[in-house]
């Protein structure tokens, strides 16, 4: 059952962890992925972080269209077309993979993991995307700022950091939005899962005795929290939601509950399903597999 | 805001940023119209500083630049275009609704629900009138005034065939059965708009206004040159009348007078197109006497800005308060148009202040958007129960009166109709018939079953209730959050006309977020004096400003090197009754003592 939280003035808020009722809120009707600002101080405030994810000329980031617009659909059914074509893209980024399996391995790494992580997906948009200390850097910065406590947001915020991060996520991804989405957010789960992978292959013989398969169940990591808003009132099964309260799908812990159903942590089969839901897992495995070569190899 | 916005900003001053927090203060404990007059006047100033600043969305022009012509300086141009010499393409023929709520509120319900409930349900039983509710403070012209003026605004097209939305209908329901597709009834779809989408218009539906956006008089004049061509008469400037005085038949459209816009046509409109018709043919004579120089197009155009500010300046100051009697409203909008006759605050505020000085005038302002009629707009504005569905027509030299049924005075049968009554006689019975309360149980029955020139059979009350649904404007619920007024929790809190909110609690499943706008509005306790509801009169204080405050032609350039002396004097010194006056003097006894032509006139006794 969700936990709701309000708090007049201050919060209106809805947790939800449960699959099932994930899943129900998430096909809602009055459910919405843009979100207003009303319901209280914290609902303003997450709000006005989203609203930076916006392009000079006002174009809105993939993640943040509503469910209804007819340009997200078209992006998603593009881009997931693109990305399902698997084995060649993954050909593309070996070096890369090669590069991430060393590191899950043990091996010692010439560059920072998630500059890796960054350019392995960013060139599965554009063959020639180059990531730097810089470029994960602004990432990192994104995704601060979504998570920041208020003094820390208003300090990424007026520090300019953001605007320089979103600057540059920006100009590498060349105006494709859906590339900066994976390389400015959708990356920090990817660079959770390496890094998991790394800890379990250091535990006993882990690499030579798991298969791909079981690493990547066992590593893959979801989005912590999706938002959303209700904009009118509506019961959604029992669950009562009063008009403007934000939704906290809480997507990791539902995914955790049955962590052998890859596609829940992608929202396959939803409207809102990740173009990559076929390619992470696949992407995932292959470190593997390259981690166990470069220990083979070390060995 | 405004990076989609055009790089519209709105600037708050000081004085207003106070007096925002002193009057949420003082509407924490009293509404604005409970107020003593002059706080409540400056509540209303507040509130639509505040609408300025959030209210105001940008949906993109969704048309392409005009040609300059010349003239374009100097006079309004056919379609609107060049009304901002910056942004020539604001407020055109063609051009996008805007909207006054932020963009992703501006979504349709999906699939099955955006036909629940049923509109043909809500027509029925919330709807239909039974007995005809009168507005016993204004009169029928009132009623028609306002179809005069939105015809001026806006135009949504007529829908095409093909995509219907299908109403499924409840048992027993008569509707005839050849009008029926798979078993429903079919409501054609709103014209849509073809022009390429802008990415961050997100989910948000764009539609066209066929009509220039602007307070120009488009209603009589037209929105492109060629039909304002063939409304003139090719001398002096003046519309072409025929020898009767009266305007020819338009012969594409049969029962209507050639006018620059006559869909809908009865004869309401016909009697107010004709009017000021004449009006327009006696500027242009006052304008030739001072300026025998000049030809034909500048005496037409001259004529026209004249003309179409005396019709803004009626609407602004006789109509509005006509329709809303509350002082502050009467206050409001007077100084609206010339500002506030007291020389002390004339001095504190300054030249360039329009609470001062009136909006007329005034430096050109867009706020915080492009200027663009708006889809919240047109959905206020559907005011149908205004319609009686029978008129008494009265005859000014006798007691004599007989009633008639409202269909037969419209469509094809208009002009029938006027030449068998007559111009003079039919103005006296609409000066002293009252039109339809705005409630629910009084939408006129006529238009319940409609008949319409290359339409199906038509129930307008589902139709209008469909078209704030398709067009994305919210339910009334979230109308009244986005406006700034709080959510009604109870359907009681909406109404008190017995038996309403249990009918209302039934159709809508006890879900008051799911009631329609027009329901609501129509249902909502008015404030004392209020011909509609205060919901709806909060776009209206923004809009009714707005389309003042945004047009050079009333603001920068509202000068005599535009106007004309002449004109200023013109507009200054006219107003409804004198223009009723000048061209059908007979109407001096039903006048007389009567302070605003939208009240009821007198009636004579032959």
């Amino acid at each position: 059952m969700a936990l709701v939280i309000s708090i007049p003035g201050l919060v209106r808020l809805a947790i939800v962890r449960d699959p099932d009722e994930l899943l129900r809120v998430n096909d809602a009707g009055t459910v919405t992925r843009p979100l207003s600002g009303r319901g209280g101080l914290f609902n303003r405030s997450v709000a006005a972080k989203l609203a930076a994810f916006r392009t000079a000329d006002g174009d809105i980031w993939p993640a943040f269209r509503d469910r209804y617009d007819p340009l997200r659909a078209v992006h998603q059914a593009k881009l997931e077309s693109r990305l399902s074509n698997v084995e060649p893209l993954l050909q593309d980024i070996a070096p890369e993979i090669t590069e991430l399996g060393n590191y899950v391995g043990g091996g010692h790494a010439h560059r920072g993991m998630g500059v890796v992580v960054q350019q392995a997906v960013g060139r599965l948009f554009f063959a020639d995307y180059v990531a730097s200390e810089e470029s994960y850097e602004a990432a990192r910065t994104l995704q601060a700022w979504l998570s920041a406590w208020p003094l820390r947001a208003c300090w990424i915020k007026h520090s300019g950091a953001l605007k320089a991060s979103l600057d540059r996520i920006e100009a590498a991804s060349r105006g494709n939005m859906a590339c900066a989405h994976a390389t400015a957010l959708a990356l920090e789960n990817l660079v959770m899962s390496i890094e998991l992978m790394r800890e379990l292959a250091r535990h006993g013989d882990n690499l030579a005795k798991i298969e791909p398969q079981e690493a990547a169940i066992r590593t893959l990591r979801a989005p912590a929290r999706v938002v959303r808003e209700t904009r009118d009132g509506d019961f959604i099964g029992t669950l009562r939601l009063r008009s403007r309260t934000l939704i906290l799908l809480a997507l990791e812990d539902a995914h955790q509950q049955d962590a052998a159903k890859l596609g829940f942590a992608f929202f396959t089969g939803t409207w809102n399903q990740c173009p990559a839901h076929g390619l992470v897992p696949t992407l995932l495995r292959k470190v593997w597999e390259g981690a166990k070569t470069s220990a083979e190899r070390r060995a | 805001m405004s990076r989609e916005n055009d790089g519209f900003v709105f600037h708050r001053g000081l004085l207003q940023g106070v007096l925002d927090i002193v009057f949420r203060a003082i509407n924490f404990f009293a509404r604005w119209d409970h107020l003593p007059t002059l706080l409540a006047a400056a509540n209303l100033s507040v509130f639509r500083d505040r609408l300025r600043e959030h209210n105001l969305h940008h949906t993109g022009y969704g048309t392409t630049s005009p040609g300059w012509s010349t003239g374009n300086e100097r006079w309004r141009s056919a379609d609107g275009s060049f009304n901002s010499l910056d942004h020539p393409r604001m407020g055109m023929a063609g051009a996008r609704f805007g909207r006054n709520f932020p963009l992703p509120e501006c979504v349709p319900d999906s699939g099955n629900d955006l036909l629940d409930p049923s509109p043909r349900v809500i027509s029925q039983e919330l709807l239909a009138r039974h007995t005809f509710i009168p507005a016993t403070s204004i009169n029928l012209l009132a009623a028609a005034w306002i179809q005069f003026e939105t015809h001026n605004w806006f135009s949504h097209g007529l829908p095409k065939p093909g995509n219907e939305f299908k109403i499924p209908l409840p048992p027993g329901d008569d509707w005839p059965e050849e009008e029926l597709i798979d078993g429903c009834m079919k409501i054609r779809r709103t014209v849509c708009d073809g022009s390429t989408r802008e990415p961050w218009l997100g989910a948000t539906p764009t539609f066209r206004n066929l009509n220039s956006h602007w307070w120009d008089a488009g209603q009589i004049y037209g929105s492109s040159r060629e039909r304002q061509m063939q409304i003139r008469s090719g001398v002096d400037g003046k519309i072409a009348v025929g020898n009767d005085g009266m305007l020819p038949a338009d012969p594409d459209h049969q029962g209507a007078d050639l006018t620059g816009f006559n869909d809908n046509w009865w004869v309401g409109l016909g009697l107010l197109h004709n009017l000021f018709a004449r009006e327009h043919n006696v500027i242009c004579d006052g304008l030739k006497t001072r300026y025998p120089t000049w030809g034909d197009e500048e005496l037409f155009q001259r004529a026209r800005l004249i003309n179409a500010a005396l019709i803004a300046k009626i609407h602004t100051v006789e109509w509005t308060p006509g329709i809303l009697g509350h002082p502050a409203l009467d206050l409001s909008m007077h100084a609206n148009w010339s500002g506030i006759p007291n020389r002390v605050l004339r001095a504190v505020l300054g030249k360039d202040s329009e609470a001062a000085y009136g909006i007329i005038g005034s430096p050109t302002d867009q706020h915080s958007a492009p200027y663009a009629m708006t889809e919240e707009f047109t959905a206020v504005y559907r005011l149908h129960p205004l319609v009686p569905d029978k008129m008494e027509v009265r005859k000014l030299d006798t007691t004599d009166s007989k009633s008639y049924d409202l269909v037969d005075m419209q469509g094809r049968a208009s002009r029938a109709f006027m030449q068998t009554h007559g111009f003079v006689d039919l103005l006296y019975s609409f000066g002293t018939a009252h039109p339809g309360a705005i409630r629910l149980h009084n939408y006129p029955n006529f238009l319940r079953k409609f008949t319409k020139d290359e339409q199906p059979l038509l129930d307008v009350a589902a139709i209008d209730i469909m078209r704030d649904r398709e067009r994305g404007v919210p339910r009334y619920n979230r109308f009244r959050e986005l406006v700034g007024k709080k959510r009604v929790t109870t359907f009681e809190e909406i109404t008190s006309i017995p038996g309403a909110a249990r009918k209302m609690r039934a159709i809508y499943k006890g879900d008051v977020d799911r009631v329609d706008l027009m329901v609501g509005l129509l249902a909502e306790d008015l404030p004392d004096g209020f011909g509609f509801s205060d919901t709806a009169f909060r776009i209206f204080i923004l809009m009714a400003s707005r389309r003042l405050k945004s047009d050079r032609f009333f603001t920068d350039d509202y000068r005599a090197e535009v106007y004309t002396d002449f004109g200023l004097d013109w507009i200054q010194n006219n107003g409804m009754k004198s223009v009723l006056l000048r061209h059908v003097p007979q109407l001096g006894p039903a006048l007389e003592g009567v302070n605003n032509s939208f009240a009821p006139w007198n009636v004579s006794g032959g």
